[in-house]
Order: structure tokens, then C-alpha cells, then sequence
């Protein structure tokens, strides 16, 4: 064991070594530490917080949310996120963590504006009301509301 | 250092001199126990076979994942253990096997596809180097089954692999430098890139992946030197982008006609069909030939693609200088099942019916092994290996599966109680051959599955599917198993059953007539190569779904390495985005193995064994 250990703390070393030399590239070394900092600089927003609160206008609208669900399959987010958003190529949304907020402005800016790592902006191909009620749809899930829970 | 050149001009001249060679086999090794074959089958490989180091994905141009190394037998292997770990870093589905070459090995790492070069000569191995491509990180989204990478091929003192992002690099074995990147696919269009490349002669050859975005598949040769784009051959389309010429002789008559990959579709349908090349490539020297299976028609929805869907989920053998296609053979016509065929092609000669013949052996996802005459195409027979209800046998003199109309998928009707499922009896997770026992060792699935087909619509860089699945363990109270099969008698001569999960790894045999794998939840075994006894098992920290390889270290013993970190389709419902109470998900995976999560978190290490 004692030389696997050695041989990550060996690597990691390196790693670190050949990241170190990219950050530090063509800055100088301080010559002392900076005076300590006592004003606060957060808070640091968490999920939920800190975005846009525009109510959703198809919040509990049992049409809208299944206008919401026709749209998550003639779009192909369900063949990202699953036929029943339980996630595949994307994250599910059927869980409690939303890596982009909770709140339902927050998911409409994900679907309108897009994420890193593949998520497309749909604002570009769909309106607000569209996105809005694609909204509605995803916060059924896993409630009593679902519109056409997996069987 | 300034020896190296000089040692790696010399690998290099010794691979190309393998090329030209064939080796006979058989008659040697100690008396074999069990229910196989006593006397070593007559084979002759069409290529050298790993002995020592492992440069290629497949260690060897046949596609045997087979080993010389003899070191490790039934009666030591119990004495293996950990000798060095190494985590990646990477907490995705490691798929793919390190290489072994001049006493450093080397890892390439699920998206972002980090290269990491190991010295084998120091303690424990040292990092000498990690070479950092920083692929396109929207390709993530956009990878149908987790961001796996199949691994590198050295060629020319460089290790050349694809990236997630549809690039291709290649990077001096020795200082880490990237020498070429070159941008072969569009993630605008889907495309991905996760197979591992082939480096014949002076040519990389590579495929794409993406036949759930209704991406058109091709292979395309780079040069090796330069990785200028020399060539590309589609698998749908007009037979001038085929390559299909004068010199192209389908067996079959069902395979026979002028541009059937545009005929065989509707209108323009082709130009989304799928038929990718994410599996394996083999090279046959002496017919100059390479050979590979294609992936599924886009859409999954047959019925909205009438037709033969040429040539999708068929087995292609083209000439390694041009890509001329030399011969295809369609497996599955107008799948309904999301049956690719991409898995691996084995090439050995071996006697069939009394007098020897260039075999190319294809375990299929559809649930057969099919053996082919790999000069001509003929199917020389196909048996299933696994419950299969789909097709009840295969008609030899057609070509074509002998089909239960009940279990074909249609639009808008749950067709139920198919087997296998989407994932196949075996998935992209290779098969090894040892010609020392005759007999090809599969890394099986028993899941079956309901299909319905569903409303599709393209939107380019979005999944282009068409189909609602839910799979689940088949019958006979098993989920996976290692099948030893012999394809000469097609039948299956022993198997390993796993009860929980599918075998998900590749496998290993080594002239020691020990086979290794592993499985899902984690455990890395080796067995009896003739009897299937279980000899020696060690619990990893993750699932494993990669190839194990075993190679000599510079103190001349023989080890093998080993990625566990789970992954891939299948095993990416043990990561934590990925909900359980939608058994839909996962394209359909979810309802097979939502126990997973109880049984194998993420991982990323690299285990290397010995003594």
C-alpha cells in the first residue's frame, strides 16, 4: 500500500506542478502576504438564490402543463433527459438538485439560455409562453400533478 | 532520452514486419482439463498477438485480446495482488484499456480525455507527463452513453486517439507534445467521437459516433504523419460516397443493387441515418482488408423509415489504402430494435468443415455469433448465445434472420417481452479469443425489453430517437454472463453466470489459459480459460466496464491493468444525475439496473496487479 500511496501523492505532485506553472506563467511572485480582508465580501448566492423571480404564468394551469409535455417530446429534451426527465445524456430533473436554481425563472433561463456542457438555448426556437409552460411541466414531476408519470 | 527514437523506430519496424506474417498455432501447452477441447484447435492468427507490451486497443490487429504472456496460471493466480493504483481523476464511465509501450503506459481519461503517461521503471510507477487536449466541452452534452472514450492506438512514436469533440490527436510518446490535431466530425451536427482509432500502415482510421443525434456515420483515414484528412467513406448515401466500385461483390442478393444506401430509405432520410462506426476495427494484412460493423438506422422508429436502411447494423470490409468497400453484409434489416452491429470482428483461420478458412467471428448485439468467411462476406452460421425470441434461427442460404413478426417494433404500439434488448446480448465491450482453447470468450447480457415507437423530430445537435424503451433483466433468473463459445461447433462450451448485473467489461485471454474480466459491481476475476472455474477475485472501488490488458514491466513479470470506474451506457444509472424511478431514462436503461446505485458509485482508478 505504502507504494501506491507514494505513487498518487507522486502524481498528484505532478499535476499540480505542470497547473501551478500555467496559472503563475508571467506573474511575480508578492513579496508579502496582502493585509487581511474584514469586510464580507458574500453572501454567495446558493441554489434558488440571488435570480430572477418572475412568477410563471402556467404555475398549476393543468393545460399548460400539458402543453409543457407535448413540447419536452417534440423537442427531444426527453431524449437528453429521459421520456419521463429521469436523465440520460442530461441530468435528470426529477431529482432535488438543479446545478442552475430551482426557482421556476431560474429553469426558464436554463431552457431559454442554455447551459455549458450541451445544453442548447431554446430561447432561439421557442417563445416565452412555450418555455414557460415547459417550466410548468417539469415541476409536476414526481408530484401528485405529474402529467403521465412512468408506468 | 536520446536512446528512444531509436527503440521506437524499432517497435515500428517490428509491427510493420508483423504485418506481413501469419503463425501457426496449436499442438503446445500442458494437458487441458474440463469440458473443452483436449487437443489445441488448428489456428493460425492473421497478425502478431500481444506479447509483452500492448499497443493497440485490441492488443492486435485480429481483435483477439489475446496474450503470449504465460507467467500467470490456474495454479498462481491466487497469489495476484494491487501492486499500484492510479486515480484518473476523472469520475465517468471508463471504457477503453491502457497501452503498454517501452516500459511507460499510457491512460486516456473519459471527457476531457486527459492523456496520462506512467514510468513503469520507477517504484510504483511516476507520472512522466499528462497531456491536456481541453476538447470542446458542449460535446458533453451531446454523447449519447456517457463521455467514454475507447482508447489510443501508437503509431509512428505517437499515441493517436479521438476526442469527445469529433478531433483526433496525436502526441509524441515521449515528450507528451501534441504533434496533429485534426477536426474530422461537427458536435454542431451530433457528432461525437469516442471509438478508438486503427493506425494501419501509414493511415488512422476512425469512425464517428452519435446514431442517436441522426448523424450520418462514416470512417475516415488521416495520415499518420500529418493527420491530414486522406479519405472518407460514409456508411449511407450514394455509392460514390459509399465507396462502393467495381471491385465491391456483396454475397448476398439481398445486398446486391446500385446505390442501395439512398434506394433502401426514404427521400433524404439517409442523409440522418445513423449507421455510425463507435465499435472496434480490425485489419486482416494478408487481404489488406478492414472490417467493422455500423450502428443503428436513424431514427429508432422503424416505421418511419421504410426500407432496408442500408447499411445500417451491417459488417463492412474495405481496402486499408483506399476505403474502397470490398464486401458488406447487412445483419439486420430495417432494425426495429436499435440493434447496431458494431461490436467486435475476430479474425483467426481455423478448419471449418475439414479445411481451413479465413473466419471473421461477430458476437452480436441482435443475440448471434456469427461467423463469416472474411474474403467473401458468406455467413457461415449463426447461433444464439443468449435468449433471444426476436428471431428463431438464421436462414443461411438468405442471409436473413428467421424473424417472430410479433417482436417487430411498430409506431405507436408497446411491443413487449423483447430479447434481447436495445443494448444487445453483449454490448460494445469486446470479446478475447485464445487459440490455444479454440474458443472466443463473450462478455454477455441477458435484458430484455418493451419498444414502442414514438414521434421524431430533428432538430439538429438533439437527439433524433423516435422510440420509448423500458428494459429489464431476462429470464432464467440471471442478468450477465462470460460465454466461452466455440465457433466451429457454435455452441456454447461453458458459461459464467453473473446474477445481478451484465458482464459490461471486455475480456482477456492469456496463453496462461487464464480469461480475465470484470464486473459491475466491481469485482475483477480471473477464471479457468477451459473450465470456467472461478480462480481469483478482487473487489475495486467502481463498477468496471473497461478491457483489461496484461503486458511485462521492465523487471520482466507479467502484469495486468484494469480501469475500474463505471459508466457507459448501462453503467451510467449508478451516477447521481441520473434518476431510478424513471425506468424509461437512460434510453431505456434505467429499468435494468436501477439497482446499481446500491452496488457501485463513480470511480476512476486504474488497478495493476501481480505478483
Amino acid at each position: 500500500m505504502c507504494s501506491a500511496s507514494r505513487f498518487v501523492a507522486v502524481a498528484a505532485c505532478a499535476i499540480i506542478a505542470v497547473a501551478c506553472q500555467k496559472g503563475t506563467r508571467g506573474t511575480a511572485a508578492p513579496n508579502s502576504a496582502p493585509p487581511p480582508m474584514h469586510t464580507a465580501v458574500g453572501p454567495i448566492p446558493g441554489p434558488g438564490d440571488g435570480g430572477p423571480s418572475a412568477p410563471n404564468p402556467y404555475a398549476g394551469d393543468r393545460q399548460g402543463m400539458g402543453e409543457g409535455h407535448r413540447l419536452f417530446n417534440q423537442m427531444n429534451c426527453a431524449g437528453c433527459h429521459g421520456d419521463h426527465a429521469g436523465g440520460g445524456m442530461g441530468p435528470s430533473l426529477r431529482d432535488v438538485d438543479w446545478k442552475y436554481g430551482a426557482t421556476d425563472a431560474q429553469v426558464f433561463s436554463s431552457i431559454a439560455a442554455g447551459r455549458a456542457f450541451g445544453m442548447p438555448a431554446w430561447g432561439t426556437r421557442l417563445n416565452d409562453d412555450q418555455i414557460w409552460k415547459l417550466v410548468a411541466y417539469i415541476k409536476t414531476l414526481r408530484t401528485r400533478n405529474e402529467i403521465a408519470p412512468p408506468s | 532520452m536520446r536512446w528512444l527514437p531509436a527503440v521506437v523506430a524499432v517497435m515500428t519496424l517490428c509491427v510493420a514486419s508483423a504485418c506481413g506474417r501469419t503463425h501457426e498455432v496449436g499442438g503446445a501447452g500442458p494437458a487441458p482439463q474440463g469440458k473443452a477441447a483436449s487437443t489445441p484447435p488448428a489456428t493460425r492468427l492473421v497478425a502478431d498477438v500481444s506479447s509483452g507490451e500492448w499497443r493497440m486497443a485490441a492488443g492486435d490487429y485480429g481483435n483477439l485480446r489475446y496474450s503470449t504472456l504465460d507467467s500467470i496460471k490456474p495454479s498462481n493466480v491466487t497469489n495476484l495482488r494491487v501492486v499500484t493504483t492510479l486515480n484518473t481523476g476523472i469520475n465517468r464511465g471508463h471504457e477503453g484499456q491502457p497501452l503498454v509501450v517501452n516500459n511507460t503506459m499510457y491512460v486516456v481519461t473519459p471527457y476531457p480525455n486527459n492523456l496520462l503517461a506512467i514510468d513503469l521503471t520507477k517504484p510504483g510507477g511516476a507520472l512522466k507527463w499528462a497531456y491536456q487536449p481541453h476538447p470542446d466541452p458542449r460535446a458533453v452534452g451531446i454523447a449519447c452513453c456517457d463521455t467514454v472514450n475507447r482508447g489510443a492506438h501508437f503509431a509512428d512514436g505517437k499515441i493517436i486517439y479521438s476526442l469527445l469533440d469529433a478531433h483526433v490527436v496525436a502526441v509524441d510518446a515521449e515528450t507528451g507534445e501534441e504533434v496533429w490535431r485534426t477536426k474530422v466530425g461537427n458536435i454542431d451536427l451530433g457528432e461525437t467521437f469516442t471509438a478508438a482509432p486503427l493506425v494501419v500502415k501509414d493511415k488512422v482510421i476512425v469512425g464517428n459516433s452519435g446514431g442517436e443525434l441522426g448523424v450520418r456515420g462514416y470512417v475516415a483515414a488521416l495520415d499518420v504523419k500529418s493527420g491530414k484528412e486522406l479519405w472518407r467513406a460514409f456508411n449511407t448515401g450514394p455509392d460514390s460516397e459509399v465507396k462502393i466500385g467495381a471491385g465491391f461483390r456483396a454475397f448476398y442478393q439481398k445486398d446486391q443493387g446500385k446505390d442501395l444506401g439512398v434506394s433502401s430509405w426514404p427521400p433524404d432520410q439517409w442523409k440522418l441515418g445513423g449507421s455510425t462506426v463507435w465499435g472496434w476495427l480490425s485489419y486482416d494484412p494478408a487481404t489488406n482488408l478492414f472490417f467493422y460493423g455500423t450502428g443503428n438506422p436513424g431514427v429508432w422508429n422503424p416505421d418511419l423509415r421504410p426500407g432496408d436502411n442500408k447499411w445500417s447494423c451491417s459488417i463492412l470490409a474495405r481496402d486499408a489504402d483506399t476505403g474502397e468497400l470490398r464486401w458488406a453484409y447487412q445483419v439486420v434489416a430495417h432494425d426495429a430494435w436499435d440493434y447496431d452491429e458494431i461490436m467486435e470482428n475476430l479474425l483467426v483461420d481455423m478448419n471449418w468443415n475439414g479445411r481451413p478458412r479465413k473466419l471473421l467471428i461477430h458476437p452480436g448485439r441482435t443475440g448471434f455469433v456469427f461467423v463469416l468467411d472474411r474474403e467473401t462476406g458468406e455467413v457461415l452460421s449463426a447461433q444464439a448465445y443468449q435468449p433471444t425470441n426476436w428471431a428463431t434461427s438464421w436462414d443461411l442460404q438468405s442471409g436473413k434472420p428467421v424473424e417472430d413478426p410479433s417482436k417487430r417494433t411498430k409506431f405507436g404500439v408497446v411491443t413487449r417481452g423483447i430479447c434481447p434488448s436495445s443494448t444487445g446480448a453483449k454490448d460494445v465491450t469486446p470479446s478475447a479469443f485464445s487459440p490455444r482453447t479454440g474458443l472466443v470468450y463473450i462478455p454477455a447480457h441477458n435484458t430484455c425489453m418493451d419498444y414502442e415507437g414514438v414521434e421524431a423530430n430533428y432538430i439538429a445537435g438533439t437527439p433524433y430517437l423516435g422510440a420509448s424503451v423500458k428494459m429489464y433483466p431476462g429470464p432464467g433468473g440471471y442478468h450477465g454472463e462470460l460465454v466461452a463459445w466455440d465457433p466451429v461447433k457454435g455452441e456454447k462450451v461453458w458459461g459464467a453466470k453473473e446474477e445481478k448485473f451484465p458482464v459490461y467489461s471486455g475480456v482477456l485471454a492469456t496463453a496462461g489459459d487464464v480469461v480475465f474480466y470484470g464486473t459491475m459491481d466491481g469485482w475483477f476475476k480471473a477464471v479457468d480459460a477451459r473450465t470456467g472455474t472461478e480462480l481469483w477475485k478482487f473487489k475495486c472501488g467502481s463498477g468496471i466496464v473497461s478491457n483489461p490488458i496484461t503486458y511485462l514491466g521492465p523487471d520482466g513479470k507479467q502484469y495486468v491493468a484494469v480501469y475500474a470506474g463505471i459508466g457507459g451506457w448501462m453503467g451510467a444509472v449508478a451516477f447521481p444525475d441520473i434518476s431510478i424511478d424513471d425506468p424509461y431514462a437512460g434510453l431505456g436503461v434505467v429499468g435494468a439496473m436501477k439497482e446499481i446505485k446500491k452496488y457501485s458509485g463513480p470511480g476512476d482508478t486504474l488497478y495493476v496487479f501481480g505478483f
